[in-house]
């Protein structure tokens, strides 16, 4: 397949564009400067991240169902500072797992899924483009972004193991070897952070000159697909969010190793400062976790219902309302931090404020199912699914909002069952349904459909097994990492809940064994895809699968929006983003 | 093409068929309902039996406004979550595709946009001047001049608790005094401050006022007691002095650190015991009694 890639466009545009015919085994898989080897290159290392972070996640079930017991089978291989001597995970392990968990998630996996595969997969091809605008910037994010994920995880070999004071590293316990244990394991964390927002900022410059500057003819700005509107606004996001990160990273560093004091407790440094910079970036991450979901999403529930997108200004306009927005509610993490309570106030209104773009999308999506002719492939199960989840995750954030009820429910489980409602069954079931979509322009075969709904119905049953119930244990104030809550009297009678939620995460977890089979199988086994197997419109569907180096053989012109379905009068329910309409046919302009 | 799927097929099959002539219109109708129902009421006997589901009963006098806000958010949300999905899965099921039936062609429709922004704008600006105005007499509300004041430091991996003696008063303090042989932060100058003794166990009378001086002498902790409906960082380096709360029910409960603070915070706890005011006053003449001199009584402090 990759094979493909390389050759069949290489005599059009590679020649053009690099100077040469054939790319050396290195230049064609290794050091690829093609967007779309860059796309796949993510998209392999992501989803083995995937496997990482999920096994870390089971692990972090397992001890709080189960505390105190020797883990089955592994038990006794695994090293001392994560198990106790009977085989157990101690206290201490616990901590590493789940702040393991969350940071190979977020920074591995969700983040680069959405930005680097459908960023760099889509942009180019959506917008008419032959490649990004830096091809060489482009190959030089992804290498940041795998450098960044093996200091991370080379963490596991340190003296006293992996990082143990959770993804948010608050200092001063992040910041004093004394204080967390984990001096090694925690430096790693800010190295290995700090090269990560290093790949997202070549890659986030990239994304948006290309979108600026390399569109098609007649690819106005209001004729760009969603997803590349969301990976715009996310790419502005990521650009004036990362480099917090980093520095604040840099600074731990420092503190952690040189004896600075920028976030020490004593009467030098500023405990609160750390989660000042940390949830600048931490608030529009989330939405950079988010808004490529949504674009994928609504272009999925489009082609599927066969209709236009109901209120494409609309849903634009909420993108930008929501990056917006997302950079003056940071503060609603921190109501219960010791912030001023004045301050509270505000960030509460902003929160409250951002919910309301978020509701304009829901509302939308319904919109576009209305009156469609919906066909339930497997992305559009993702798809829809999508919606629904992220209903649940977005009303659950209301109960956050409320500065008195978060007061109860901060640091409960309530808030563990919310970002999973919506970095999974949001933004995971967002990237899923992307993979089935564009699957077949990517390795040019299609994959299995059965074995894709045996994914999606797994998946979606035991996501909400596992996570509903979460907003239970939170309501009756099970705190976060706590490694065994058999040790509280107000926790002791949830336990029954707690292994009901182990097992169904267990199952969680296989229900992606389908997924992987189906993933590599079809590449290989799978039949050969067509130019456009969705019937769909925008300009990737015009090549063939998969699209040649160099994209585009002659450059296309746009005529008219990207979601131009059952428009009356044609017999054909799709008109292709490059193709004029005819002229009996009358286009609405919205 | 065609795209009839499993899922389309089955709503057309006989077996589904046989299933609507069966039941009769109204109550396939309320069918969703009456399992919303069974699910809740469930759920409502499982509270009331055990803590399995629900919220702990709450204990202070705060808690119950608090429970109150959280009951209408709940309200809110849910009818919001059923109104929409009922909707939303009425469409899939409806416009699911047909033979010969096409899509309808629209881009949207801008009074529905601008409906649509309107009403949840006024509902969350309407909740936030809700919220705020519960948070303004909870929690930002000037604790109460009779209010027992009572200090409280965490550090890796307990907490530590002192009353403010016979004077009724804690004294000076100030952050930068804290350490190892001074947990508080006592300003020894002060008078006041000799009479302070301390407790691992936070005793509290029950209908009184309770202030609390939280402090933490390393990392940052957190002030957690989940039926009293309270939650506070308690950070280095800074005095947090605007926790109070009113406890309504004689009881033990749990003070939890719920902010990760290291490898022992899984079992960083102090008991709670919330008495009659008679038993709370027995309690604290005994304390107070003995009167060792202040510098033993640090030194028992620091261990």
């Amino acid at each position: 397949m990759a094979q493909t890639i390389a050759h069949s466009g290489s005599e059009l545009h590679g020649a053009s564009i690099h100077g040469h015919h054939e790319l050396s085994f290195f230049n064609k898989y290794i050091w690829s400067e093609d967007h779309k080897t860059i796309a796949i290159q993510y998209l392999f290392s992501t989803l083995f991240f995937m496997v990482v972070g999920g096994l870390l996640a089971m692990g972090v079930r397992y001890q709080l169902a189960f505390p105190g017991i020797p883990v089955p089978l592994i038990g006794g291989l695994l090293p001392k500072w994560l198990v106790t001597d009977s085989g157990a995970f101690s206290p201490g392990g616990y901590n590493a797992l789940f702040t393991m968990h969350a940071t190979v998630m977020i920074f591995l996996v969700v983040m680069p899924l959405l930005v680097g595969v459908f960023g760099n997969f889509l942009i180019p091809l959506e917008i008419g483009a032959p490649d990004m605008a830096f091809p060489f910037f482009n190959a030089l994010s992804f290498w940041l972004f795998f450098t960044s994920g093996i200091v991370l995880l080379a963490s596991f070999f340190a003296p006293n193991g992996m990082p143990a004071s959770g993804w948010t590293s608050y200092a001063p316990l992040s910041s004093h070897g004394a204080f967390n244990g984990t001096q090694a394991g925690q430096s790693l964390w800010c190295v290995g952070i700090f090269i990560n927002g290093l790949s997202s900022i070549a890659g986030a410059t990239n994304y948006i000159t290309t979108v600026i500057n390399m569109r098609a003819p007649g690819m106005k700005m209001f004729r760009l697909p969603l997803p590349v509107w969301a990976l715009l606004v996310t790419a502005f996001l990521l650009l004036l969010a990362v480099p917090v990160l980093s520095a604040a990273a840099a600074m731990l560093f420092f503190d952690l190793n040189f004896g600075t004091s920028f976030f020490s407790g004593d009467n030098y440094g500023q405990p609160l400062l750390w989660q000042h910079l940390f949830w600048f970036f931490g608030h529009p991450e989330v939405y950079i976790l988010i808004l490529p979901s949504m674009g994928v999403v609504s272009e999925i529930i489009a082609v599927f219902s066969r209709k236009p997108i109901f209120g494409y200004k609309a849903m634009v306009f909420a993108l930008m309302a929501i990056g917006g927005l997302g950079f003056i509610v940071w503060g609603h993490h921190m109501f219960v931090s010791g912030m001023n309570l004045l301050l509270s106030a505000t960030f509460s209104f902003s929160t409250m404020v951002i919910a309301v773009p978020s509701a304009i999308k829901t509302f939308n999506w319904m919109g576009t199912v209305w009156g469609g002719s919906i066909r339930f492939k497997t992305p559009m199960c993702f798809a829809l699914a999508f919606v629904s989840m992220f209903v649940i995750g977005g009303l659950s954030g209301i109960y956050m909002a409320s500065t008195p009820v978060d007061l109860f429910i901060h640091h409960t489980y309530f808030i563990v069952a919310h970002i999973h409602y919506v970095l999974f069954g949001g933004s995971l079931f967002g990237v899923f349904a992307g993979i089935y979509f564009w699957y077949p322009k990517m390795f040019g075969r299609m994959m299995n459909e059965f074995w894709g709904k045996v994914h999606f119905v797994l998946a979606f049953m035991f996501f909400n097994l596992t996570f509903f119930p979460m907003h239970n244990l939170g309501l009756n104030g099970m705190m976060r990492r706590i490694a065994d809550p058999t040790l509280y009297d107000h926790l002791r009678s949830q336990q029954p809940l707690q292994i009901f939620i182990t097992l169904s995460a267990f199952g969680l977890g296989l229900s992606t064994i389908p997924f992987f089979i189906n993933f590599f199988y079809s590449m290989f086994k799978g039949p050969k895809a067509p130019k456009n197997p969705w019937n769909s419109t925008t300009l990737e569907w015009t090549l063939p699968s998969p699209p040649g180096h160099g994209n585009f053989e002659v450059t296309p012109t746009v005529y008219h929006g990207p979601y131009e379905y059952s428009v009356p009068g044609m017999e054909q329910d799709f008109l292709p983003q490059n193709q004029p309409a005819p002229d009996t046919v009358q286009l609405t302009v919205h | 093409m065609t795209n009839r799927n499993n899922f389309v097929d089955y709503f057309e099959s006989h077996r589904f068929r046989g299933m609507n002539s069966r039941l009769s219109g109204r109550i396939r109708v309320l069918l969703p309902f009456l399992l919303l129902w069974l699910l809740g009421g469930t759920s409502w006997a499982a509270q009331r039996t055990s803590n399995l589901w629900w919220l702990p009963d709450v204990a202070s006098k705060g808690g119950e406004t608090i429970d109150q806000l959280l009951y209408f958010i709940c309200f809110l949300t849910g009818g919001v979550f059923v109104l929409t999905q009922v909707v939303y899965i009425f469409f899939l099921i409806k416009y699911r595709s047909r033979r010969g039936v096409r899509a309808t062609y629209s881009h949207g429709n801008n009074r529905l946009e601008l409906i649509w922004t309107a009403i949840p704008t006024a509902i969350f600006i309407g909740l936030w001047g809700y919220s705020n105005h519960v948070w303004w007499d909870v929690i930002h509300a000037t604790p109460p001049s009779d209010a027992l004041e009572v200090g409280v430091t965490a550090y890796q991996f307990a907490f530590s608790m002192q009353y403010p003696g016979a004077d009724g008063k804690l004294g000076r303090s100030d952050v930068k005094l804290i350490s190892n042989d001074n947990l508080f932060g006592n300003d020894r100058s002060d008078p006041e401050t000799k009479d302070n003794f301390t407790s691992a166990v936070l005793e509290l009378p029950v209908n009184r006022p309770v202030h609390i001086r939280l402090n933490s002498k390393d990392v940052i902790h957190a002030f957690y007691i989940p039926e009293f409906r309270i939650y506070q960082d308690a950070v280095p380096g800074r005095t947090i002095d605007w926790v109070w709360f009113t406890p309504t029910k004689i009881g033990s409960y749990q003070l939890a650190c719920s902010q990760l603070c290291g490898s022992g915070h899984y079992n960083m706890k102090a008991q709670v015991e919330v008495v009659s005011q008679q038993d709370f006053d027995k309690w604290y003449q005994e304390k107070v009694k003995p009167a060792p001199p202040p510098a033993q009584s640090e030194q028992k402090t620091a261990k």
